[in-house]
């Protein structure tokens, strides 16, 4: 379980991430997930440039295989991220859909 | 005399849809006989990474965008669902965290089946008419789920609509002129607790529940305010399915004309807790001003809540700022049927 | 600065189902000792370089863990960088060494990972990396695979010139009965391997192994083959603080370092160990080491320069990470090991004619640290 905490923490972090615009800068689409990520495989994990100039690394929803490119636009949406299990804490966090 | 009136809305629909071709050829169910039962051809579908609280969110954030109210500003937050990713601890907290509503709001989450969230309208238009509050946030959102090879399956979807409410008449972009209810005890459709999927009535859903709870509350509300459906540019009721909407309009004497912008069910199917109040925003969408809009909605267990709305002309100001439900339609993308169990989590 | 490396031994990487880490300590310390012709009870600290044993193996505390199973009760500590565990307990070693504190040092290198299965394993791994890219799902094929774009899209490296890298080092390994994979691969078998992380495929990423190796680390004189250069340097944790994507400015600092210490250039290096964890990151590592110009590495390696019996400097020619195996704690170590066969002389089959300077390369994570030693007879 993900401790609760952790995830209270993090909410103000995550807060300054969503709403913001970028651009890809590069990407890869995993076929091997890790443990907990088994069930979203394959999926897309992108390295995007955002518009107040740093860079974040999150997965890339609701694509098609025309948007993977360097280059492409995206902005920052509100999903959920890790697997809690049957009990824990529902950890939300920022991913990047194509504008 | 005080007032109450939208000042904004937003709505959200996730982007995957599944068919009711795809869905009945698993079942070995004839497509053409279901889309004539039930009147729908494809429903949304959430993202396996989607809830209602990433649903609210994204309708919020729409709706934070054809306003100059600041989310700072909101008093109070409600949220309306069936599908609270949490039986404890309430989306409407983690939505208005998200948004960045200051601490000092009323919180609640609200359950009523499918009109969970009108009832959070009725509520909010209370503490704003006393003056109690400024500013109030009301979300419909659901992520609904249905049990495999049931009729349910082919038309519980996702989607979340988002309204801001205000009591200051420069604000509205429609005001809430007056509303009604009528409620029963009338278990047409239902969940017990720690189950997953729901359970209905079948043919009971129909006359003893969405009719007679749907009529009622619209007959009492156009007596109380001595009006008739011809005093109306638009009406929109509950859309269970692509059927009942339809002949509950008819009966009440609205005709086709009037109904036919509020019909999200054609394309999207029903998101419950959101289903009028995205009938609503479509309608928005495209009204003028000074058009006066009835509305009703339906949850199960069971009643009704029927509003008088009347757009403004702030209206045009704001139908642009932010992305309409016709625009939301032009992203979608077909999904297969076990892309469907995958995201619903079923396998 | 000097310090003597006096024995070095590993054992068998691979699939090592039966050999718990004490039995494979044991094998490595024991090897390394008596080539070193030094008695047990003259080591005076030990230095453990391991990655995962707590999150795996529920074990802390390595540094007492082995030093009571080698009957050492002297001054033991584990020392933690990731991938780069080992050759930062090389580095440990040469500071204990140096600082005149110790006079006779154990530097082991460890990992057990074999237990587990590969999705537990590269969740772990990604302990390596930043919270971010572990929500984002991220696994370390994943974020070599995002710089690997890069340096395609910027030098034109293609799939093949990286799966290039893999036939090389298998060759290699075919000549080390200690590597995990004793066999060649050819670029097609690379080429057809199926996706791990797009552009990366299997056989494009070192794999999950089991394995130890020991170093014993001296002041004493008159031994042939001594650490001339130690230096380590780091850089931000996750991928996207970094300021470029196609290198690995935490090995430029720091082999710029280790040259510097050693007084020599890049071009008087004979032999190298380098951290191919990815076929990617030999090609970075080429170019980040000075070896090659940047975005000419690929077709370097390509042509044959850098495999047995091309123009040099000769690299992995134990099979590299790839495919002698790479057992987190134990590679930076093994790289030591290897660098002394072969300026020793005693290489066998895979023996670097005249090699005079080695050097080892070995790295954290996606680049957060980079440990780079020289090694000389003489």
């Amino acid at each position: 379980m993900i401790s609760p905490v952790k995830i209270w923490r993090n909410q103000k972090r995550i807060r300054q991430l969503l709403g913001l615009k970028g651009k890809i800068v590069s990407f890869t689409k995993i076929f091997v997930p890790p443990a907990g990520f088994e069930a979203q495989a394959p999926y897309i994990v992108a390295l995007v440039k955002l518009a107040n100039g740093q860079n974040f690394t999150a997965q890339l929803v609701d694509w098609e295989d025309k948007h993977l490119q360097i280059g492409q636009k995206v902005k920052t949406v509100l999903r959920k991220t890790r697997d809690p299990g049957e009990e824990g804490i529902i950890p939300y966090g920022v991913k990047f859909r194509r504008i | 005399m005080h007032k109450v009136g939208i000042a904004a809305y937003g709505v959200y629909v996730p982007s995957n849809r599944i068919t009711t071709a795809e869905i009945a050829s698993v079942w070995g169910k004839n497509a053409a006989d279901i889309t004539r039962s039930l009147g729908i051809t494809e429903k949304s579908v959430a993202g396996r990474d989607e809830d209602a609280v990433t649903l609210a969110y994204e309708a919020a954030v729409n709706a934070l965008l054809r306003t100059k109210i600041l989310p700072a500003q909101i008093d109070a937050c409600l949220v309306g669902s069936e599908s609270h990713p949490y039986a404890v601890n309430p989306t409407s907290t983690i939505v208005a965290e998200f948004l960045g509503l200051e601490k000092k709001y009323l919180a609640a989450d609200l359950e009523f089946a499918c009109k969970a969230a009108t009832a959070g309208i009725i509520a909010l238009s209370g503490l704003l008419l006393s003056g109690k509050i400024n500013y109030g946030l009301v979300i419909g959102s659901d992520t609904a789920q249905a049990k495999p090879h049931d009729v349910l399956e082919y038309t519980a979807a996702a989607g979340a609509a988002a309204y801001i409410l205000s009591r200051k008449e420069t604000d509205f972009i429609a005001e809430i002129l007056d509303f009604a209810s009528f409620s029963s005890d009338t278990p047409d459709f239902w969940r017990r607790d720690a189950v997953r999927f729901p359970s209905h009535g079948g043919r009971f859903t129909g006359e003893p529940a969405y009719f007679y709870h749907v009529e009622s509350s619209a007959r009492n509300l156009l007596q109380k305010t001595k009006t008739e459906p011809a005093d109306f540019a638009y009406c929109v009721f509950h859309m269970p399915n692509g059927k009942f909407p339809r002949q509950a309009a008819k009966r009440l004497g609205f005709t086709e004309k009037q109904l036919a912008p509020s019909l999200i069910i054609d394309q999207i199917g029903n998101p419950y807790s959101a289903s009028s109040l995205l009938g609503l925003a479509a309608v928005l969408d495209i009204a003028k001003a000074d058009e006066k809009i009835f509305m009703v909605s339906y949850g199960s267990g069971a009643g009704s809540d029927a509003f008088i709305l009347e757009t403004t002309k702030n209206l045009k100001i704001w139908q642009k700022s932010a992305p309409s439900f016709a625009d939301l339609m032009k992203n979608k993308k077909y999904i297969s049927y076990t892309d469907y169990l995958k995201s619903s989590k079923k396998i | 600065m000097k310090v003597n490396i006096a024995g070095a031994a590993t054992t068998k990487f691979g699939e090592l189902w039966r050999r718990s880490p004490r039995d494979l300590i044991k094998e490595a310390a024991s090897n390394a000792l008596e080539q070193a012709k030094i008695k047990p009870s003259r080591v005076e600290a030990v230095f453990v370089g391991n990655m995962l044993s707590s999150a795996l193996g529920n074990q802390d505390h390595l540094g007492a863990f082995f030093a009571e199973e080698l009957g050492m009760p002297v001054a033991a500590m584990k020392i933690e960088g990731a991938c780069a565990s080992g050759g930062l307990a090389i580095h440990a070693g040469v500071m204990a060494i140096q600082s005149g504190l110790y006079e006779t040092v154990l530097v082991l290198g460890v990992e057990k990972m074999t237990d587990h299965s590969p999705e537990e394993v590269a969740q772990m791994l990604m302990g390596a990396g930043t919270d971010a890219e572990r929500e984002a799902g991220a696994t370390f094929p994943g974020l070599y695979a995002i710089m690997a774009r890069c340096h395609m899209q910027k030098y034109g490296t293609t799939e093949e010139e990286m799966a290039q890298v893999a036939v090389k080092n298998h060759y290699h390994a075919s000549l080390n009965s200690h590597a995990q994979f004793v066999f060649p691969v050819t670029l097609e078998k690379v080429m057809k391997s199926p996706k791990v992380a797009d552009p990366l495929k299997l056989l494009d990423c070192s794999p999950i192994t089991d394995g130890a190796a020991a170093v014993i680390l001296t002041k004493i004189k008159n031994n042939e083959v001594n650490i001339i250069a130690s230096a380590v340097a780091t850089d931000t944790l996750g991928l996207s603080e970094r300021e470029d994507l196609t290198g690995l400015k935490a090995v430029r600092v720091a082999s710029q370092k280790a040259y510097q210490m050693a007084g020599i250039s890049p071009k008087e290096i004979d032999v190298a160990e380098v951290h191919d964890c990815f076929t990617i990151a030999e090609i970075m590592a080429m170019e980040d080491l000075g070896f090659f110009e940047k975005g000419k590495a690929a077709r370097a390696i390509t042509s044959g320069k850098t495999k047995l019996g091309g123009s040099g400097p000769i690299i992995n020619t134990s099979g590299g990470l790839k495919a002698c195996g790479h057992p987190v704690g134990a590679t930076g170590v093994k790289q030591i090991v290897e660098i002394y066969n072969q300026l020793k002389g005693i290489a066998g089959r895979k023996q670097v004619e005249g090699a005079k300077i080695g050097l080892t390369h070995n790295v954290g994570g996606s680049g957060a640290t980079a440990v780079v030693h020289i090694l000389k007879k003489g």
